[in-house]
């Protein structure tokens, strides 16, 4: 429907009221003309208070002081003798023809009054409630977008307006139309600032052709308006709390971090100091049985030393999302058998275990970053797993993607810290003795993750099992199957 | 001038200059240092050194440049020096031209194991290349195309042959993926890793004592493969 109609239909209603009070008037009175005989004046008199009352009830005031006027003249040309003049000539009459004035004037205004307050209070129930509902859409809100959006709506249901654009300021400034499938040629009808306590933090614009936008319906906006700028001004404060707390964290963090890592430095740079000084001087005689000694701890050492600035490299390359796999078609058994074949060595205590099948597929994997996970997953195991005891590592394709376990017999972890254990310069006991930087796992966890993996910590019936599964597929490609010659040289 | 091999060490870290120099020279050999790329480049030409050894990361120009401008020139055996994770920069110099790499930090054993490697190329360039390349009880005859493991004949595929055969002439040289691809499939294959990772691991299978623990074809992670020999 458009406004002018509307306007027009106003019109013709509130004119329609009159005329259908006049009309009520006219046909009571052609009914009490009928009457009029056996009547007595002052019985018709008070008669005629009833359709008075009610006119004014129906249509307010206006109508109802005109009916009550025009009921007055009525009454007098009709019933008041000698009838069909105006003229009156009993005393008597002219009493009750005062009375039924005031009476009736005074029932019209109160049934009018009273007929208004009710509209008034509807009109201000109408307006806590969609106060109301404005305030209980916005709760919990955090996001500009959505507040402006569900402001948009509640100010265009509000207003009816053909148009309602809600323009943002602030770090990242938008506007929001509605309805968002046409723009307005002309200048809005109204603007309605939307200020909260620290500044202006944008407007309410609204098109609305017709009649002057009434002061309820302003203050209703305004009062909208504001409602907005406190869910914006909230959002945004929530906002800066959060950036607070992660920078705060990120602060904690940092400082844990470089505690735990100058720790960490200087156990190594003490040995490695306290044996080079030791066969500087000459303390130490040259064919003493702690010279050979002192050497290895430091060769071992320096190693230990640029494994962890190494991890630390790694950490902060995760952290900071530079961490991208080299990805290639690679065969899991040649990765998992050349991290072993290194750490031999250091495997004495245990036995190792490789349970794959030939027919493992190729994995798109970065090479080195695969060698590094089961480097630091087998580490770990030798580390917590008492001696004489079996690690096993074993694979097999579920679906899409391949699941691999590294198991040990070592102790259960307590379920709580089960997640945990892949956090940085994590340890689940406070005073670990086992050495390590306390980053190899969260190494793991970041390694595994870029090349879209998962990897998860398990208790098992005789031990601990670290898991890990990563996608078959590299870019929604299956693993290729190689043309082998078979003819001999 | 002095007949103990010479070696230009290009790095401008004057730690390492220093121990690479104190190790060398311990060890008969004579060392030259630069610690620019455009010094090195201008030693290399009026010193003819026998060996170079050059860091990847230089102040005043990119290692793997230095690599290239050198073999523009010369076939002078180049050893990277560089930190560990940037093994593209170390494949990018090894297909330059490049004839070996170390990781900083590194251990003396591996300094003078790559330097004897080198050195020994730097001397085949010169004269014949030997054509019969023993590692433990293998014997690789290059000329009749036989391989043995003592006395056992070995059967190997035609691909398998050219993959043996180009690791083992250039045994004790880390040689990378795609050097090999080219070289064993050609160009067009040049980025078929997996090519690569298949058939090795079946020659790994023949040639082997335990093929889970290679002692003759070692990973270079990331970086290629590497032909271990008597020599």
């Amino acid at each position: 429907m458009n406004f002018t109609n509307m306007r027009i239909s106003s019109l013709v209603s509130r004119f329609g009221q009159y005329f259908f009070a006049i009309g009520s008037i006219a046909v009571t009175t052609v009914v009490f003309i009928n009457l009029r005989g056996g009547l007595d004046t002052t019985l018709i008199a008070l008669l005629y208070l009833i359709p008075l009352g009610l006119i004014t009830a129906f249509w307010g005031l206006g109508p109802g002081i005109t009916s009550a006027l025009i009921t007055f003249l009525t009454f007098n040309y009709f019933f008041i003798p000698p009838y069909y003049t105006l003229a009156v000539h009993r005393p008597a009459d002219v009493v009750i023809l005062l009375v039924f004035l005031v009476v009736a004037v005074v029932i019209s205004q109160l049934v009018g009054r009273m007929q208004a307050s009710l509209i008034a209070a509807n009109a201000r129930e109408r307006e806590a409630t969609q106060l109301y509902e404005l305030s209980v859409a916005l709760t919990g809100l955090h996001d500009d977008h959505a507040i402006a959006q569900i402001l948009a709506k509640q100010v265009q249901a509000v207003s009816q307006g053909e148009y309602v654009s809600l323009n943002i300021t602030g770090t990242a400034s938008f506007a929001f139309h509605l309805p968002e499938t046409k723009t307005p040629t002309r200048p809005p009808e109204l603007a309605v600032p939307i200020q909260a306590a620290r500044g202006n933090l944008g407007e309410i614009l609204l098109w609305k052709a017709g009649p002057v936008i009434a002061s309820g319906e302003m203050r209703l906006l305004q009062t909208f308006a504001s409602q907005g700028a406190l869910a914006l001004e909230r959002a945004r404060l929530a906002k800066a709390e959060s950036r607070a707390k992660i920078l705060e964290e990120s602060d904690q963090l940092k400082s844990i971090l470089l505690s735990s890592v100058s720790h960490e430095l200087r156990t190594p740079l003490s040995t490695i100091k306290a044996a080079a000084s030791s066969l500087r001087s000459n303390e130490i005689s040259w064919d003493s049985a702690a010279r050979p000694e002192l050497i290895a701890a430091i060769d071992d050492e320096a190693d230990h030393l640029n494994m962890l600035v190494g991890n630390l490299l790694d950490m902060s390359r995760i952290e900071s999302g530079a961490l991208k796999p080299k990805r290639e078609w690679n065969i899991l058994p040649e990765i998992v058998e050349s991290v072993l074949a290194r750490m031999r060595h250091s495997v004495d205590e245990h036995k190792l275990m490789v349970d794959m099948p030939e027919s493992l597929p190729f994995i798109p994997v970065d090479y080195v970053q695969m060698e590094q996970v089961f480097t630091n997953l087998v580490s770990n195991s030798l580390k917590y797993a008492p001696s004489n005891t079996t690690i096993r590592i074993r694979a097999n394709v579920e679906g899409e993607t391949v699941h691999i376990q590294v198991r040990n017999q070592g102790p259960h972890v307590p379920p709580e810290h089960l997640e945990r254990i892949f956090d940085k310069f994590y340890r689940i006991t406070a005073a670990d003795r086992v050495t390590g930087t306390g980053l190899g796992l969260s190494i793991c966890k970041g390694i595994i993750e870029a090349h879209g993996g998962r990897i998860w910590a398990e208790n098992v019936s005789d031990g601990f099992a670290f898991n890990f599964t990563l996608p078959l597929t590299w870019d929604g490609l299956l693993p290729p199957q190689i043309p082998m010659d078979t003819e001999t040289e | 001038m002095s007949n103990e091999p010479h070696i230009l060490v290009i790095d401008d870290e004057p730690q390492i200059q220093r121990a690479v120099r104190t190790i060398l020279t311990e060890k008969g050999f004579r060392v030259t240092t630069a610690s620019r790329g455009e010094e090195g480049l201008t030693l290399a030409a009026t010193n003819e050194p026998d060996i170079i050894i050059l860091d990847l990361g230089l102040p005043d120009m990119d290692g793997v440049e230095v690599c290239a401008r050198l073999r523009e020139w010369t076939q002078i055996p180049i050893i990277i020096l560089s930190v560990r994770d940037s093994e593209r920069d170390k494949v990018a110099a090894l297909d330059k031209g490049a004839d070996d790499y170390l990781t900083k930090p590194f251990g003396i054993e591996e300094l003078l194991a790559r330097v004897r490697v080198a050195l020994r190329h730097s001397i085949g360039r010169q004269g014949a290349q030997g054509k019969l390349i023993k590692a433990g009880s293998l014997t690789i005859d290059l000329v009749w195309h036989l391989i043995k493991r003592g006395d056992e004949e070995i059967k190997l595929t035609g691909t398998e042959y050219k993959l043996l055969a180009y690791l083992a002439a250039n045994h004790g040289r880390v040689l990378t993926h795609q050097n090999i691809l080219i070289q064993v499939w050609g160009p067009a294959d040049a980025d078929h890793t997996e090519y690569l990772r298949v058939y090795m691991r079946q020659l790994r299978k023949k040639l082997e004592v335990d093929p889970e623990r290679p002692q003759y074809i070692l990973t270079e992670p990331g970086i290629g493969y590497r032909f271990i020999s008597d020599e």
